[in-house]
């Protein structure tokens, strides 16, 4: 055994990438191991067919958190995002709703629609900026742990009490409107559009396994209101290169502060003497120690494959095995001779570099969820569809263009399982249901890859492919983020940490996870 | 016109006859205004907090509760029943025959459940909590629920905290395997909801419906409590007389206008009709300013039980029986109803009362009245695992939700407001209006539409009469 250092952090994702980096700008001498020949985990760029790069699972950027961007200079490591302009929604009766980054096009597009959802437009926006700026703090904060007696517990809970008191009564009461109710009632509330009502919906039920009228799915409303790129709330954009590039640039950051990062090197366990961690053991048998060992894996991959059980309370474990993941969500990567024409705006125009949402009304996507819940893949599923050659050219060979189709819902645990077979019938469905919107789409495709749940988690090793690494619903949000009396990234181990998406706040590429993860390991003396 | 009554009650069910009494009992002079003509129901369901037994002295006025036992008996699909008694002992036994596995659970769960439903039954007999609240003695009583939630200890804690949003499908899947016995537990959790088992916060649901019943119960008691109101003096009680308008005069509540144009006057109003009904229904629309308006409106009330009452020749040979085999029966029978459909097949729990048979049906939208044909789906369905039931019947009435909406109460909840995170505790009926009061001085609600809600007899009632006593300028 060579070399002992500082800290190991166990996977090369994103949120494993900022921990390595923090740690090592904290003068730690880090090493970073990768089971996979790349950095990334579900933010990797793929070139899967010749010429043809895609953003193989995670596809837009929003969420990064501004503090990583900063402390980590991420832009002079080559980070560049270019922004997404729209969001076009194409109906069954051959119109469309688009919602633009212009504020004014927006309206009069609302205008076309129902110049009283217009009229509404502009304070939802605004309650969503409130709401948003009162959550923010709380992605950035330790969630204190309510059972705990000690001093820095029952100061945080009163620092959290004291936040959502000084929001005033009007946002407090719409805060715990949109904690609790599912997101159709809440836009119900507001806006009589159904297509609009569809749309927004749809991003309240990314990731989950719930329906638009399922309660709790308002909450991730506004999880995904919450982005925010360059100071602009709520916009979101394509990291130029791919969602990999992400992980290149915060990988470059790390190795700057002297982490060493070594792909092809799975780990198989942590060592533990004495309910202390003390290192690895990879796969090929080595043996590498350390002081801190901290894992960005999911928390059932962390705790049931890499620790041994009886390193862990049976209380814990039992909490662990509970924290559920159900991935819901399939990806289609699409090699494209030429583009798409959409019947409800045909040829090219700007649509096309924004996002395309197949939510033609909510009881589609409703519908959509009724599959799923019993076992099968939406015959017409909710996608979100980018072509993000549009707008980086060196994604496709020129004159061809890769497209993006984020579809939901496909659940993890199948009817007889996910066959090779059942992944070719879940890609014909998605490419029938966009062949309604969009006629030409057969004879544009030249290669096509899909992805089931099944495939995320085999390449990524996200537990049932959930893209968040364990579900975003209210109970295991915060300080029961991935189990109660363990939400503050430490574990029963000493020496031993969590530092991935299924931690508080969790899933998207936000790297709050990380980043707390690296300040409690060195708050402890890592 | 003489101002001839100190308060007119809106409303002669159990909330508004609670209300009534308790202000008689104070010195008011009270009228309650009723608009059905007929005698008051025989039956009640719904948990009747000790407070109001007490204040009230009901046990001796011939309160009597019926706490069935067992208190389910679910037919099980290759025949035979599951029965669940308030014995643990008994019903692990009755549970063990299905899964061994369930059976050793069974102890753990319903001590688990009752201790966070307890809780909720503290926070259901005072006033909601005023999580705003500036005022010492609010943040007092703050601090003592505070401290109440920490007494749960950290494993009642984490339950509190955790299973409130959940799906009360996702909670029995964490502790059962048996299909029957997670449907018959899942029934309280999207009763009167229109939700199904696996939509979030329907853990809510499930122990709202446990408050009050001891560990293992998870139904709500019946009991003859309109009848015993009914009878109780001090107060006097107009049958046949609707209200149609409250009336305002320089913002407050003067008195109200029957249907027969008759007025009345009184210093209070307060109303047990549904809140989107009183305030929406009764108001001349120019007196609320309209975020308030819209609040109201807002307030989700989509009615989905039905009720089916049939009399029989002779006593039947059970005391309750549900038909729902598994959760996904349920929750199929909810996509029915959330596209705008009568449930083809719904889930149904029928409790016998001598020859007397009141079945309980879910999902039916308040949009479709179409009594005999749900009639004929509930018989049959039934009659699948009652022999001979068909041919015992002398008589059947429907109620559905259309019937309901069209007696005034709004898209036919019966709890006046559905039970969902959002429209509790300190949001019930509408965020900021929590105290029973109204903008319109004078005007308070005093019915199920406010804390603590449905399902709970004369709780709102009792707490809007002490707010109105407690106030000194009333």
């Amino acid at each position: 055994m060579a070399t002992t250092y500082d800290a190991i952090v166990i996977g090369g994702g994103h949120n494993g990438l900022v921990t390595a980096a923090y740690l090592g700008r904290a003068g730690r001498k880090v090493l970073v191991l990768e089971r996979r020949e790349r950095l990334g985990g579900a933010a990797v760029t793929e070139e899967i067919f010749p010429g043809f790069k895609f953003s193989m699972f995670s596809y837009v950027v929003s969420l990064l958190r501004p503090e990583i961007i900063r402390d980590l200079d991420l832009p002079g490591h080559g980070l560049h995002i270019l922004p997404l302009e729209s969001t076009v929604t194409p109906m069954v009766n051959g119109d469309y709703f688009g919602a633009w980054s212009d504020h004014d096009q927006t309206r009069a597009e609302l205008m076309r629609h129902s110049p009283k959802d217009a009229e509404a437009y502009d304070e939802y926006g605004r309650l969503m900026y409130h709401m948003a700026h009162a959550v923010r703090p709380i992605l950035g904060m330790v969630p204190p742990d309510p059972t705990s007696m000690s001093p820095r517990d029952l100061m945080g809970l009163l620092k959290v009490g004291k936040h959502f008191r000084g929001l005033g009564a009007e946002q407090f009461h719409a805060l715990h409107k949109l904690m609790t109710m599912s997101s159709a009632d809440f836009l119900d509330e507001w806006f009589e559009t159904d297509v609009l009502k569809a749309t927004k919906s749809a991003s309240g039920i990314i990731g989950t396994f719930l329906g638009p009228r399922s309660p709790g799915t308002a909450y991730v409303l506004l999880h995904h209101y919450m982005g925010e790129l360059d100071g602009v709330f709520r916009a979101w954009g394509f990291a130029k290169g791919g969602t990999g590039s992400v992980s290149e640039t915060i990988g470059a950051a790390a190795r700057r502060f002297g982490a060493e990062i070594r792909a092809s090197a799975p780990v198989t366990r942590v060592l533990v003497k004495n309910g202390r961690a003390i290192g690895v053991v990879l796969e090929n048998g080595d043996e590498i120690r350390a002081r801190t060992v901290l894992s960005s894996l999911d928390p059932h991959r962390t705790f049931l494959q890499l620790v041994e059980a009886k390193e862990l309370p049976d209380d814990f474990l039992g909490d662990i095995k509970r924290f559920t993941f159900r991935g819901s969500s399939g990806k289609v990567n699409l090699a494209l001779g030429a583009l798409p024409n959409f019947t409800c705006l045909p040829g090219f125009g700007p649509h096309l570099r924004g996002a395309m949402s197949i939510s033609p009304s909510l009881e589609y996507v409703e519908r959509a969820y009724d599959d799923a819940k019993y076992d099968e893949f939406s015959r017409e599923p909710y996608m979100d569809i980018v072509i993000p050659s549009l707008i980086d050219p060196g994604m496709a060979p020129p004159g061809k263009h890769v497209m993006s189709i984020f579809v939901q819902y496909a659940p993890y645990h199948l009817n007889g399982g996910w066959t090779d077979a059942k992944r070719e019938a879940f890609g014909d469905a998605v490419i029938n249901a966009l062949e309604r919107f969009a006629p030409n789409i057969r004879s544009c495709i030249e290669h096509r890859q899909v992805l089931t749940p099944l495939d995320i988690e085999r390449i990524t090793g996200l537990t049932e492919g959930n893209i968040f690494a364990g579900e975003l619903s209210l109970n295991q949000l915060f300080f029961l983020r991935p189990a109660p009396g363990y939400a503050q990234y430490r574990t029963p181990l000493a020496g031993f940490y969590q530092c991935g998406s299924g931690t508080h706040p969790g899933g998207g590429i936000m790297g709050a996870s990380g980043r707390l993860a690296a300040l409690a390991a060195l708050k402890d003396g890592a | 016109m003489s101002l001839s009554y100190d308060a007119i009650v809106i409303g002669a069910g159990t909330n508004g006859l609670v209300t009534a009494h308790l202000l008689a009992r104070a010195g008011r002079k009270v009228l309650v205004l009723e608009q059905a003509t007929g005698e008051p129901a025989s039956r009640d369901i719904g948990w009747i907090p000790p407070q109001v037994i007490a204040d009230l002295s009901l046990t001796k006025a011939g309160l009597t509760i019926d706490t069935a036992d067992p208190w389910a008996a679910i037919a099980l699909e290759g025949g035979g029943r599951l029965e669940l008694s308030s014995n643990l002992q008994r019903t692990a036994e009755a549970i063990g025959r299905l899964s061994a596995r369930d059976a050793a659970k069974w102890p753990e769960f319903c001590a688990r459940m009752h201790k966070v439903a307890s809780v909720l039954s503290a926070l259901y007999s005072q006033p909601a909590p005023d999580v705003e609240t500036t005022e010492p003695g609010e943040l007092l009583r703050l601090g003592l629920l505070g401290l109440k939630v920490k007494g749960l200890g950290r494993q009642g804690m984490i339950d509190l905290l955790r299973l409130l949003p959940m799906s009360v499908a996702d909670l029995l899947d964490e502790w059962f395997e048996n299909d029957a016995l997670k449907a018959v537990l899942g029934i309280a959790g999207v009763m009167h909801l229109r939700q199904g088992p696996r939509s979030g916060a329907t853990a809510f649901n499930f122990l709202h419906h446990h408050v009050g019943s001891p560990p293992g119960v998870f139904r709500l008691p019946a009991s003859n409590l309109s009848h015993v109101l009914a009878g109780l003096p001090g107060v006097e009680v107009r049958r046949g007389a609707q209200v149609t308008r409250i009336r305002v005069a320089q913002g407050r509540a003067n008195g109200v206008v029957l249907k027969n144009g008759d007025e009345l006057a009184a210093s209070l109003v307060l109303s047990s009709a549904d809140p989107r009904a009183t305030l929406l229904g009764m108001l001349e629309p120019g007196w609320l300013d309209p975020g308030f308006v819209r609040a109201v409106g807002n307030i989700k009330c989509r009615g989905v039980a039905a009720q089916v009452s049939l009399t029989l020749a002779a006593e039947p040979s059970f005391k309750t029986l549900s038909v729902a085999p598994s959760l996904n029966y349920i929750e199929r029978a909810y996509d029915d109803v959330k596209y705008g459909r009568v449930s083809a097949n719904p889930w149904l729990e029928a409790r016998a009362n001598g020859r007397q048979v009141d079945v309980h049906v879910q999902y039916v939208p308040h949009t479709i009245s179409d009594g005999k044909a749900l009639g004929d789906v509930v018989v049959q369905k039934l009659c699948e695992h009652v022999p001979g039931l068909r041919e015992s019947i002398t008589a059947r009435f429907v109620l559905t939700p259309a019937d309901l909406a069209a007696q005034g109460l709004t898209e036919g909840q019966r709890y006046h407001g559905e039970l969902t995170l959002d429209q509790i505790l300190f949001m019930r009926p509408v965020a900021g209006w929590t105290r029973y009061r109204t903008p319109i001085g004078g005007l308070y609600l005093c019915g199920a539409g406010t804390h603590p809600g449905g399902g709970i007899a004369g709780g709102a009632g009792r707490l809007a009469a002490r707010q109105i006593l407690n106030d000194p300028r009333l």
